[in-house]
């Protein structure tokens, strides 16, 4: 397990260099990028989750904005209405409210649907829990909630006022590399493993003593703890919630990141999101071209690279790793004739 | 009280509705088992495109100019749909049903993107011909006429679309290769040409529908999504690529919204969603679907 240990520490000082990244935009662009920065490090993560049901379990998800918007309504609630909680429990609380929605709808969209009927079912219930957020009165309906706050956090040692200046973005860019990193271990655990043979062979998986349909489940829970965490992260970043954030276009979003990245490397998501915001702050104030751009983008990218900008590189090295070693040969092949 | 009548006229009104765009994502499923989010993005390109004509015509259209106008949606819908076929759904066969979604739901973005181009993010509205802004009135039951224009014309689409594919040889030959593409194309049927005959008529019907209900509501660049869902619960309840399965379940399903609404008014628009996943958790095959279908 050298190998394993190895490529730990290789994407741990990715999780950090991306903090660093991050960390470096508020000394260099003005605060409009440095909130577009901070809802890019969100997607990132939310992008994740996605994929870990996607290349994790082989599970399409459309309905991943219900526990986005899950986690976001919750953090806003009880910022609004209990701000005695310490902000980290209320964060937790967020997560898991992710969590909670998966359970109750996963249980129904995984009992009997797979493939294109589970995308269905998923895209109806979070447009039933976009509904029911916009028909609302305590969660404010159509208005959204307002006013939530960025509070002081007590680490017990020392205290730390999310309120000023930018030490929220801080504090959100290293949560974030946190739970993406909490999300590779996840991926390259012993579940994680199991997961992946029940992406790769579902009958196989069953007959060597898994059981697949509660590890499905699993999957989609943790993926909603983790999309409810990033919407928690959110509702003090923006510090207003509204239905939008449930609407199904959202749902979209980490189908986006995830695809343009490229599904099949673990980073691959991220790095979509990163791009995207980056594309999105190009057409800003075109109006319509940014659905038209986005639109042929993810087209051109499913009709020529499936395999999203990781795939198109990982295969180019291969390529010329593969060369190499066919030049290598002949050249013994000559020696030995 | 419960105004029964009134209810059922309710739900008949949104099942019909949604049938009209309905009727053409079942048949592209069932041919070429494409789940085409596209779909509402064509029938919103047909509904801009017969506003603008109805527009430049000027008000107090007739009734026969109103469908016209519609039909000629339809078929500039219908030609685009040559174009998605050749440059996209084809290169779409034998890859992973995931990614044929998305890969629709794509040409959606770009549908929505090409509307707020063209058309700008504003709401727009289509005044319905004066022949069908009135009303009928049997005993207290009052039913607008353009609501109950809306329901025969989702009853003639099915009814059409019922007789197209039973009487007619390329309706059979479509049938055919819904059941058997491989063996259809074994017997020395031209496939690719039936599936774009299935394409061209799927988005004809978008483009009338859209043509047909623009009048129904303010025109805006949301409007594909609302109706798309709405759709795909109605699909996937009668059973993917059910013709007739969809008409019933658009029927069901509206009449669960409308009682539900009447019930309980705090939330409209979820009584649908719930009848879905109730359905499908006793019937996941849907209504009329067959059973392998999963």
């Amino acid at each position: 397990m050298t190998d394993f240990r190895a490529r730990f520490w290789l994407n741990l000082l990715v999780a950090l260099a991306g903090i660093v990244l991050f960390a470096l935009v508020p000394s260099v662009f003005n605060r409009g990028v440095v909130f577009l920065a901070g809802l890019v490090a969100i997607n990132v993560v939310f992008a994740l989750s996605w994929n870990l049901l996607f290349a994790g379990v082989g599970l399409l998800s459309f309905g991943q904005a219900m526990f986005y918007a899950g986690g976001a309504y919750m953090m806003a609630v009880l910022s609004l209405h209990v701000p005695g909680m310490p902000f980290l429990l209320a964060l937790l609380v967020g997560a898991l409210t992710g969590g909670a929605i998966a359970f109750v709808f996963g249980v129904v969209a995984l009992r009997r649907a797979s493939g294109t009927y589970f995308a269905i079912l998923t895209l109806a219930f979070a447009e039933l829990v976009h509904i029911v957020i916009t028909k609302t009165n305590f969660l404010g309906r159509n208005d959204g909630l307002v006013g939530i706050r960025r509070p002081v956090v007590d680490l017990g040692f020392t205290e730390i006022n999310l309120g000023s200046g930018n030490t929220y973005y801080y504090f959100l860019i290293v949560a974030m590399a946190v739970a993406a990193f909490a999300l590779w271990c996840l991926q390259n655990s012993p579940a994680g493993r199991l997961m992946q043979a029940i992406r790769q062979d579902p009958v196989r998986a069953a007959f060597l003593g898994a059981d697949v349909q509660s590890w499905k489940l699993i999957a989609f829970i943790v993926s909603g703890c983790f999309a409810g965490f990033s919407g928690a992260v959110l509702a003090p970043w923006v510090q207003i919630v509204s239905p939008e954030i449930a609407h199904w276009s959202l749902s979209t979003q980490p189908i986006l990141f995830s695809l343009l990245g490229g599904t099949g490397s673990f980073w691959g998501p991220a790095l979509g999101a990163v791009l995207f915001g980056v594309m999105d702050y190009g057409t800003r104030n075109l109006q319509g071209l940014a659905d038209l751009t986005v639109g042929l983008l993810l087209l051109a990218v499913v009709l020529a690279i499936p395999g999203g900008i990781t795939g198109l590189l990982s295969r180019a090295f291969a390529r010329r790793r593969i060369g190499a070693k066919q030049t290598a040969k002949l050249a013994n092949g000559e020696k030995a004739s | 009280m419960l105004d029964i009548g009134l209810t059922i006229f309710n739900g008949l009104s949104w099942g019909m509705a949604t049938f009209l765009v309905a009727a053409g994502l079942t048949l592209i499923f069932g041919i070429l088992h494409i789940l085409n989010f596209a779909h509402g993005g064509f029938f919103m390109i047909g509904a801009y495109l017969s506003y603008t004509v109805m527009a430049s015509i000027g008000g107090g259209l007739p009734v026969w100019l109103y469908i016209l106008v519609a039909l000629a949606a339809g078929i500039a819908v219908a030609l685009m749909g040559i174009l998605v076929d050749m440059v996209i759904f084809r290169r779409l066969r034998g890859v992973e049903d995931a990614y044929v979604l998305i890969a629709t739901y794509a040409l959606l973005l770009v549908c929505i993107g090409a509307v707020q181009l063209v058309w700008g993010l504003n709401f727009m509205s289509v005044m319905p011909p004066p022949a069908l802004n009135s009303a009928f009135f049997i005993g207290d039951l009052i039913m607008p006429t353009y609501t109950l224009f809306v329901i025969i014309c989702g009853v003639l689409v099915f009814v059409g679309l019922e007789v197209f594919m039973s009487f007619t040889h390329t309706g059979q030959l479509i049938r055919v290769v819904a059941m058997d593409s491989w063996m259809a194309r074994l017997l020395g049927l031209d496939v690719k040409r039936i599936y774009l005959i299935t394409v061209v008529i799927s988005f004809a019907l978008a483009g009338l529908a859209g043509g047909l209900l623009s009048a129904n509501q303010s025109l805006s660049p949301e409007l594909g999504g609302v109706f798309l869902l709405q759709a795909f619960a109605v699909v996937v309840v009668g059973g993917m690529g059910s013709i007739r399965g969809a008409f019933l379940a658009a029927i069901l399903l509206g009449l669960i919204e409308s009682f539900g609404s009447v019930f309980f008014p705090q939330y409209p628009g979820i009584y649908y969603l719930i009848a879905l996943a109730v359905i499908l958790l006793v019937r996941p095959q849907g209504l009329l679907g067959r059973e392998q279908t999963a």
